[in-house]
């Protein structure tokens, strides 16, 4: 069974009085364990797609099933556990929290999960950091991080709730080419341990990392 | 979040958010502090005036007087001898609500001790009213009932009067006073009465040390040609709480005497003092002061929250994209408001206290803050902060994560 399957997934936003449709008819299967790249041209749905298979976005049709369950049809409280519990996002601006210290960033998710303390939290969060090979970060704030320590500590935040799938955005876009290719050695690594990985890009050095790409155009999958 | 979680995270966002919560907390303090004080200055008024009314007498007392006659009086107004030492002397003996009967005659006659001349207040009157009004004579006695009986030519003087005429009060007694030609024999001279609202104001019972008192009976024969007709009567009901039904039956048995209802009857110490009238409305404006700033804090909370919601619009969607829920993002801005409110209560009430143990201290007034008034201003500050926390918390909640991420 696959992990991700969308069927003819449509998204149609509103502006105004017209209907401009960014999804036309998607449809995806990825499998546990696979490193998927999402590609296309600005404009081409992407972002969308991406918004809808991390569940912050329901499609306006079509049916969507994560891990077994459909949640297309899920709204508010019950998509925010499933973000909570089935998703972990990494941004392209990373979006840390700037007053707080890198093993609370990482811990957050699990505050909103609830039932964990404070402290098995943060005992978990430094775990993750260390695994991750930022052991002498932990304790500082984001401000004191370069570009490719914060897309790190992105990552570890996205993987503490262990997720079933790793959404990232962009991932090079807010990097140098030398923290590029230190997040993408990451990010094989963190595949390479049994994550399943979908980012999209438009960067075609970073797609090529992925064992497959898929490609957007208007809308629709590209042959 | 459990409940302390969500505080504690209320706590760190204060702290993260110094700038803001410094801001927010001089509203709320200010408001807070000054309503504590103003609670405290009006209990303290309270008391004043509940040992005021003690000191004149105390509750319970009840003043009966003539009703002012219509242009066009009706028989039975014509027909009544009005309020007399008779109605006095059946309510003493009838009246089962009453402790005391004091009916009181009153003149302003010329004084006269060797080549000293003067007009002042005469009372005629028996000896209940000493009793009646709690005073007690300082040297000698005061009225007594065979003073009345056999209406002697006796006098007790206010202390003012004692210590101007004789210098001495002891040495007063015994001497000779004239009121109005008529020589009288000093027997008593009053305590001086004292009572300070304030320590700028002046003794508040300063007119009853210039005074002086004659047996009532001694007054209708001297002075009034056997005209019994009285200018007040005083009255004490047999308890403290007792005096809404000494005044329902004085009321019926003068009426059934009368015939008509020409007279009043007043609670003692009702609107008698202007200088409480004062301080009422100093502590109304103080009051207003309070729930000024306390809606300007609140209001300065409310904007202050609101620019931060908007500000981290992106912080917001990120925490909804990690798995935050709108109760729990509405939580995490109302808990900052919360953490905020109590804080800024807490040190409005130590302002408060400081505030008006200061006053307490300058103006000699027996003010405190109590604990309901802590309870008040904590609830106060409390509330205000619920009320301005809960829109930008209900507006950050009902972001739309993919729009909240866009944001900026």
């Amino acid at each position: 069974m696959p992990l991700i399957e969308a069927r003819g997934l449509t998204k149609v936003y509103r502006l105004g009085r017209v209907d401009v449709p960014a999804l036309r008819g998607i449809d995806l299967e990825v499998h546990e364990g696979e490193y998927v790249a999402i590609t296309g041209p600005s404009g081409s749905g992407k972002s969308t797609l991406m918004h809808i298979l991390g569940c912050l976005d329901s499609p306006t049709s079509g049916s969507y099933r994560l891990d077994g369950r459909d949640v297309s049809g899920l709204r508010g409280r019950a998509l925010a556990h499933v973000r909570n519990r089935k998703v972990g996002f990494v941004f392209q601006t990373f979006n840390l929290m700037p007053r707080m210290t890198t093993d609370e960033n990482v811990a957050l998710p699990l505050q909103y999960r609830g039932g964990i303390s404070r402290r098995a939290r943060l005992r978990r969060a430094r775990a993750l950091l260390e695994r991750l090979g930022l052991g002498e970060r932990i304790g500082h704030r984001p401000d004191e991080l370069s570009g490719g320590e914060l897309q790190r500590v992105a990552v570890a935040r996205a993987l503490i709730g262990e997720p079933a799938i790793l959404l990232i955005d962009e991932p090079t876009g807010n990097l140098d080419s030398k923290a590029g290719a230190e997040v993408l050695k990451t990010f094989r690594e963190v595949h390479d341990a049994g994550n399943t990985i979908v980012l999209v890009t438009h960067d075609p050095n970073v797609a090529a990392e992925a064992a497959r790409t898929i490609r957007l155009v208007d809308g629709e999958v590209a042959a | 979040m459990s409940f302390l979680e969500s505080l504690w995270v209320g706590l760190s966002e204060a702290r993260r958010h110094l700038g803001q919560t410094l801001l927010s907390l001089v509203g709320l303090v200010l408001g807070t502090g000054s309503i504590v004080t103003v609670l405290a200055l009006f209990g303290g008024q309270t008391k004043i005036t509940q040992d005021f009314l003690a000191e004149v007498g105390g509750l319970g007392t009840v003043i009966v007087r003539d009703r002012e006659q219509s242009e066009h009086p009706t028989a039975r107004d014509l027909a009544s001898d009005r309020l007399t030492y008779g109605d006095a002397r059946y309510l003493k003996d009838r009246a089962t609500t009453l402790a005391a009967v004091a009916p009181g005659w009153f003149d302003r006659l010329e004084y006269q001790v060797g080549a000293v001349h003067f007009t002042g207040p005469v009372i005629g009157t028996t000896r209940d009213y000493a009793r009646i009004n709690d005073i007690r004579p300082l040297a000698g006695r005061y009225l007594s009932d065979l003073d009345v009986r056999r209406k002697a030519r006796v006098i007790v003087l206010g202390w003012k009067y004692a210590d101007s005429l004789f210098l001495d009060p002891e040495r007063a007694l015994g001497e000779l006073v004239k009121l109005r030609g008529k020589n009288y024999t000093v027997v008593g001279v009053m305590e001086r009465e004292e009572f300070y609202f304030a320590v700028w104001s002046g003794n508040a019972l300063e007119y009853r040390n210039e005074r002086a008192y004659i047996p009532i009976t001694t007054a209708f024969i001297q002075y009034t040609g056997d005209d019994e007709h009285l200018s007040f009567l005083t009255l004490k009901a047999r308890s403290p709480t007792g005096a809404r039904a000494a005044e329902a039956q004085v009321g019926t048995m003068l009426y059934l005497r009368h015939g008509v209802e020409d007279f009043d009857i007043t609670p003692s110490g009702g609107g008698a003092n202007s200088d409480a009238d004062f301080f009422m409305l100093f502590n109304f404006i103080f009051l207003v002061v309070g729930v000024v700033s306390l809606v300007a804090g609140g209001v300065v909370i409310a904007n202050i929250l609101l620019a931060s919601v908007v500000e981290r619009v992106r912080e917001f969607g990120t925490r909804m994209a990690i798995g935050a829920t709108g109760f729990q993002i509405f939580a995490h801005v109302l808990a900052q408001v919360v953490v905020i409110a109590v804080l800024g209560g807490l040190i409005g009430l130590g302002l408060g206290t400081a505030l008006t143990g200061t006053v307490a201290h300058f103006m000699k007034m027996p003010v405190a803050v109590t604990v309901v008034i802590a309870e008040v201003a904590l609830g106060t500050s409390l509330g205000v902060g619920f009320v301005a926390g809960f829109y930008p918390a209900l507006r950050a909640a009902r972001l739309s994560p993919v729009e909240a991420l866009r944001y900026g």
